[in-house]
C-alpha cells in the first residue's frame, strides 16, 4: 500500500512528536512538524546524561539522535515557533491553520558563526546563541532586548552577518495545510514547585527542582551549591512533589528513577557525600532497573515518608522536617541542598488545543482515549495523542508511543486509501 | 594510479579568525596527492556547494577532503555534493576544524588545523567506494503467539496490507486472556473474533516453530503441522510469546490450604456457584520481585472486585505499591476509598497455618506493631516469569534474553521493539512486566517498526561496508560467534572453501567482528587498520 501524497501533522517537535514524525517519514508519508518553541527536542533535550563509569540508562542520548534524524529527513518539514489556530474537515482531508512567528534568523542560512553577538551593542546581547545542543542550531534575536525593535536605527548584526541570514521586517505568516491525519504531541509541564511553598522553592538558592538539577549538570558537568561554590555534602531528595497528591490523581513515573539516577551521578562524583531520598512507594519496575536498585540501595538511604517542610536556619543549611516511620516521631535533619523531584503535569496548551481539535481531556488534565484498549486514539477519527500529553512517561515510553501513534495514522491513511478505491 | 584529492577549507563566513588559512592552505597542497586546494566563507551555502562541484568536475578530483565544521552538521551535505559532481558519496573526509580547533582554543591554532587536514587527506587516499543496493523483502509477517499481543499486532499489520501467518503452539488462540478480560474491561471475543475473520490473516494452532534460517526480508521457517513439516518465507517475525506467573517458593509450598494465585482468586471472583464466599482475604506483593507491576495491578483489582462483590474484609500486604503505570494510582485510590486495607511491611510476613485458615503476621512500619490476621484465602506473592519456551524460542531465533529470563531488546531506551536481529521484533509481555499502557503502545509500534522495514517491498543497503576476505578466512568462527546480529553465516567461497559470508542487509556495521578477527579477515570500510594507521602517520 502506497502513503505516497499522504500528509500528516505532528503537533509538538519532542521526544514522541520527533519518533512519531520519523516513522511516518519512513513510511512513505510527508509529515508537517509543528513546534510551537524555537528549537525542537522538547523538554528532554535539556536533560543530562546520567553516567557514571557505567551508563545508567537515562536515555537522554536518544534525543539528539532523534533530533538529527528527523531534521536531516527530505520527507520532515518542520516549522518552529508556530501554533495551531483552526481546524476543520475530516480523517483523510483535515484543514489546518497554522500561524508562524517570525524568526528574525533564518535558520537554513544560520551557520552559528557568532558574528552577529560579537557586535551587538546591547547588554545582555539581543542576538544569542540556543541553548547548548539546541536544534535547529541557529542564533535567537530576543525582540525585547533589540535596539532595532525600540525604534533605533540599529542594524549591525543584519550588516556584520556573513550568510545574511538576519531581516527585521518580517511579520508573522499564516499558512493553510491539507493533511489525512493529526498527532498531537505537545508534551507536558514541569510541576512548579513554587506551589509547594513550604519546600522553600524559590525562597532558598540551594533548594532545586530535578529538573535545575538536570540542568546543571547538563550545562557544567558538576554540581557546586550557589553562593559558596563549594560542593554540597548533605543532599536530601524529596519524592512525589507534584505527583500522587490532590490534584495529581497519578504517579509521574520518571522522578524516582531520575532521582536514584541523579544520586548516583552525585554520589560517583562525590563519594562523601550523603544521600537521602524521601518517598512513598519506590517506583523500582522497569526493564533491567531492578539491578540498579540494589546497587543504589548500598549507597543511598533511603526513608520512607515525605518531609512537609524545609526551612533555612542559617543560610546555606536547610533544616528538613520529617516523620521517622521507623522511630514513630517527628525528626528534624540539616542538609545542604535539598532537591525537589518535581512531576509531569498537564500542558497549559492543552485546553486551547484540545478546544480547537475538539477533542476530549481526561480528568487528571491530559489528553484522554477512546477507550480502555486505545492508546493513541482519541475521540475524533484521524486525530491521534502521544508522548506525555496523554499521561506521564519515561524517554523510551515516549519513543514506543509516539511511534505507536505513527501506526495508527499509517493505519487509517491505509483505510481512507482502500475505500476510495473501493 | 595517484589520487587527485581536492581539499575545501572553509571559516565559517570569518569566524574562524584564530586560522590563517593562506599558510594552511600553502601547507596542504605541498601534501602527496592534493591536487587542487580551494578555500571559501560560506561552503555550505548553495552557492560555496555549486563551487565544489564545478572544482570537482574542473580539476577531475577523484576524493575530497572538507575541512569546516562538525561533521554532525553538514557531513550528508557534502556527500551529496561530490556524487552531483559524479563521485561515490564515500570518497569524503572531514576534518572538522571549527568545534575541535578553532573554537577549542584561543591563539593561533593553524599549526592544528592543518595537522586535522593533513589527517583527513591520508584517510581518503586509502577509502574505498561503497555501493548500494536493493534486496528484494518478503511482505510476509510471522507472528508467534496468539495471546492478546499477538492477535492484536495480527490485526494491525493487515490493517496495514501485510500477509500474517499467526502461530500459536497451544490449541486455542487466547488462552490468558480471560484475567486481563476482568482487569480492563474489554472482549476478547471480540478481539479474537477480528483476526479471525481477516484472510489476511492466517491462523495455526498447535503449530510449533521448528527451525529458523535467513536473514531479514527472507527468513525460512519450518513449523510443524499435524505431524507434517511446512517450510514458508517471511521478510519478518514478530514473537509474542507471553508471561507466565507463579507463586512464590515461600508460597507455593503451602499452597492448597487456602493459599491461591492472582488467577485462581480471579475465576473464584467470577464463579457464581461458589459454596462459601471469603470472609476474610489476604494479599501479598512486593517482597520477591520489586519491580511487580503486574502483581500490583491484579492484586487491586482483585482486592476490589472482592470488596464490592463479596463484601469481605480484604487487607494487602506490600512493600511498595507500583503504580508507574497509567491508572494504577487511580485504582490504588479507589481500593483504599473502598475500605481495602493496606499494610505497608519492609520485611516479608510469616504465614502459617491455624485451624483451616492461613494467619499472616507482619510488621506494619506506620504502626511500628505487628498485625496478626487469620484470613479464608490468602493471594499468595508472585513471580512474574517468561512464558515456557521462551528459551527454546531463543535459541531457534538466535536472539539473547536478559538476566531474568525474558527477551532482551536491542536497545532498551532507543529501539524497545527491535531485537538486535534485524526483522526479528518482540512485542509485550515477553520481553518484561511493562503493565497494559506500554504493551498498547509496543503492539503499535512494532507495526510502525515492520511497515518501515518491508512495505515497499524491498531494502536498500550499503554492499560489503564490512567484509571477509575469502583468501585470509579460516573459517575459526569467531565472528559467527561474536556477531550480535546475526548477520554472519559459514558460505561456499569459489573454489569451494567455507568462509565467513556478512549478510549486508543483517550487518549494523558495528565492527566487532574486525575488531576480534585473529586472521584480520575482516575489514570495515573507514576504520581499516591501514586507514588508522596513516591518520596517526599524519600527526
Amino acid at each position: 500500500m502506497s502513503l505516497e501524497n499522504k500528509n500528516v501533522l505532528v503537533v509538538g517537535s519532542g521526544v514522541s512528536g520527533l519518533s512519531a514524525a520519523l516513522e511516518l517519514a519512513n513510511a512513505g508519508t510527508d509529515v508537517y512538524l509543528v513546534e510551537k518553541g524555537a528549537v525542537v527536542g522538547g523538554v528532554a533535550a535539556s536533560f543530562c546524561c546520567k553516567a557514571t563509569d557505567i551508563c545508567s540508562r537515562c536515555s537522554v542520548c536518544v534525543v539528539p539522535d532523534k533530533i538529527k534524524q528527523a531534521l536531516s529527513h527530505p520527507q520532515i518539514r518542520l516549522f518552529t515557533r508556530s501554533t495551531i489556530k483552526e481546524v476543520s474537515g475530516e480523517v483523510g482531508s483535515f484543514r489546518v491553520k497554522v500561524l508562524r512567528q517570525p524568526q528574525y534568523v533564518d535558520e537554513e542560512r544560520c551557520i552559528a558563526c557568532g558574528l552577529c553577538a560579537q557586535v551587538c551593542p546591547t547588554e545582555p546581547k539581543a542576538i544569542y546563541p540556543p541553548l547548548a545542543g539546541a536544534t535547529p542550531f541557529s542564533y535567537v534575536l530576543d525582540k525585547g532586548g533589540c535596539l532595532r525593535f525600540k525604534g533605533e536605527k540599529c542594524s549591525l548584526c543584519k550588516d556584520s552577518c556573513p550568510t545574511q541570514a538576519i531581516e527585521f521586517d518580517i511579520k508573522p505568516k499564516e499558512q493553510e495545510l491539507k493533511v489525512g491525519a493529526i498527532i498531537v504531541a505537545t508534551g507536558f509541564d514541569v510541576f512548579d514547585a513554587r506551589l509547594k511553598g513550604s519546600l522553600g522553592y524559590g525562597r532558598y538558592p540551594n533548594v532545586l527542582t530535578g529538573l535545575d538539577l538536570e540542568r546543571v549538570f547538563s550545562r557544567e558537568g558538576y554540581l557546586r551549591l550557589p553562593p559558596s561554590g563549594r560542593e554540597p555534602g548533605r543532599i536530601a531528595f524529596i519524592q512525589c512533589v507534584g505527583s500522587r497528591d490532590e490534584g495529581h490523581g497519578y504517579c509521574s513515573q520518571v522522578c524516582c528513577k531520575y532521582a536514584m539516577k541523579l544520586a548516583g551521578l552525585i554520589k560517583y562524583q562525590n563519594p562523601d557525600s550523603q544521600i537521602t531520598i524521601f518517598y512513598i512507594d519506590l517506583q523500582s519496575a522497569g526493564k533491567g532497573f531492578a539491578q540498579f536498585y540494589q546497587e543504589y540501595k548500598k549507597m543511598i538511604r533511603f526513608i520512607r515518608g515525605v518531609p512537609v517542610e524545609v526551612s533555612q536556619v542559617v543560610p546555606g543549611e536547610l533544616e528538613v522536617k520529617f516523620e521517622d516511620i521507623s522511630q514513630g516521631k517527628v525528626c528534624r535533619e540539616v542538609f545542604d541542598l535539598v532537591v525537589l523531584s518535581v512531576g509531569i503535569s498537564p500542558g497549559k496548551d492543552s485546553w486551547d488545543l484540545a478546544r480547537i481539535l475538539g477533542i476530549n481531556l481526561a480528568d487528571d488534565g491530559f489528553f484522554g482515549t477512546k477507550d480502555s484498549l486505545a492508546s493513541n486514539e482519541t475521540n475524533v477519527d484521524g486525530i491521534f495523542v502521544a508522548g506525555t500529553c496523554q499521561g506521564p512517561k519515561d524517554i523510551p515510553d515516549s519513543v514506543a508511543h509516539g511511534m505507536a501513534a505513527a501506526a495508527k495514522a499509517i493505519q487509517v491513511l491505509a483505510g481512507v486509501a482502500s475505500h476510495k478505491t473501493r | 594510479m595517484e589520487p587527485r584529492i581536492g581539499v575545501f577549507l572553509c571559516n565559517c563566513g570569518g569566524a574562524l579568525n584564530n586560522i590563517d588559512f593562506e599558510a594552511a592552505a600553502k601547507e596542504v597542497s605541498k601534501l602527496p596527492g592534493v591536487a587542487r586546494v580551494e578555500f571559501s566563507s560560506s561552503l555550505c551555502f548553495e552557492e560555496g556547494k555549486q563551487r565544489m562541484v564545478s572544482c570537482i568536475r574542473g580539476d577531475n578530483l577523484d576524493r575530497v577532503v572538507v575541512a569546516a565544521c562538525s561533521p554532525n552538521f553538514q557531513e550528508p551535505g557534502f556527500q551529496e555534493v561530490i556524487e552531483r559532481a559524479g563521485l561515490n558519496r564515500y570518497l569524503l573526509s572531514m576534518a572538522n576544524i571549527r568545534e575541535q580547533c578553532s573554537w577549542a582554543h584561543t591563539g593561533d591554532v593553524t599549526a592544528k588545523a592543518v595537522k586535522l587536514v593533513k589527517m583527513a587527506v591520508n584517510k581518503v587516499r586509502l577509502l574505498q567506494p561503497l555501493q548500494t543496493k536493493e534486496v528484494p523483502v518478503s511482505r510476509e509477517v510471522l507472528v508467534v503467539g496468539g495471546g492478546f499481543s499477538g492477535v492484536s499486532v495480527a490485526v494491525q499489520l493487515a490493517r496495514v496490507g501485510f500477509s500474517v501467518t499467526l502461530l500459536e503452539e497451544g490449541k486455542v488462540l487466547g488462552a490468558g486472556m480471560s484475567e486481563l478480560e476482568s482487569f480492563y474491561g474489554f472482549d476478547a471475543g471480540q478481539v479474537i473474533n477480528g483476526a479471525e475473520m481477516d484472510e489476511r490473516i492466517e491462523i495455526l494452532t498447535s503449530c510449533p516453530v521448528l527451525e529458523v534460517t535467513g536473514r531479514v526480508g527472507n527468513f525460512t521457517i519450518r513449523i510443524s503441522k499435524d505431524g507434517q513439516e511446512i517450510v514458508r518465507k517471511y521478510g519478518a517475525v514478530v514473537v509474542a510469546s507471553g508471561y507466565q506467573t507463579k507463586l512464590t517458593s515461600g508460597s507455593e509450598a503451602k499452597s492448597g490450604r487456602g493459599i491461591v494465585s492472582q488467577e485462581e482468586f480471579c475465576r473464584m471472583l467470577g464463579d457464581s456457584g461458589l459454596a462459601r464466599q471469603p470472609k476474610t482475604v489476604g494479599f501479598l506483593f512486593d517482597f520477591s520481585d520489586e519491580s511487580s507491576r503486574f502483581s500490583t495491578l491484579a492484586t487491586l483489582n482483585n482486592a476490589l472486585t472482592a470488596k464490592t462483590k463479596w463484601g469481605s474484609e480484604v487487607y494487602v500486604f506490600y512493600r511498595s505499591v507500583k503504580v508507574d503505570s497509567q491508572g494504577t494510582e487511580r485504582l490504588y485510590r479507589e481500593a483504599r476509598d473502598c475500605g481495602v486495607v493496606f499494610v505497608k511491611c519492609e520485611a516479608p510476613p510469616s504465614i502459617t497455618a491455624e485451624n483451616g485458615r492461613v494467619k499472616v503476621k507482619a510488621r506494619d512500619v506506620f504502626a511500628g506493631e505487628d498485625v496478626v490476621l487469620a484470613c479464608d484465602v490468602l493471594v499468595g506473592e508472585e513471580l512474574y516469569l517468561p512464558a515456557e519456551g521462551t528459551e527454546t524460542l531463543s535459541s531457534l531465533l538466535n536472539i539473547r534474553r536478559d538476566s531474568r529470563g525474558f527477551f532482551q531488546d536491542e536497545n532498551v531506551h532507543i529501539y524497545p521493539v527491535a531485537s538486535e536481529r534485524r526483522g526479528i521484533f518482540f512485542v509485550g509481555e515477553c520481553r518484561g512486566d511493562l503493565g497494559r499502557p506500554r504493551v498498547l503502545a509496543d503492539i503499535s509500534s512494532v507495526v510502525a517498526e515492520v511497515h518501515a522495514l518491508l512495505s515497499s517491498g524491498k531494502m536498500r543497503v550499503e554492499t560489503e561496508k564490512v567484509k571477509a576476505d575469502p583468501q585470509k578466512c579460516v573459517a575459526c568462527l569467531t565472528c559467527i560467534r561474536v556477531c550480535p546480529h546475526g548477520a554472519i553465516q559459514l558460505v561456499r567461497a569459489d573454489g569451494g572453501k567455507e568462509v565467513a559470508g556478512i549478510s549486508d542487509a543483517a550487518c549494523f556495521a558495528c565492527g566487532v567482528c574486525a575488531g576480534i578477527c585473529p586472521a584480520k579477515a575482516i575489514a570495515f570500510q573507514g576504520y581499516r587498520d591501514e586507514e588508522i594507521l596513516a591518520q596517526i602517520e599524519a600527526i
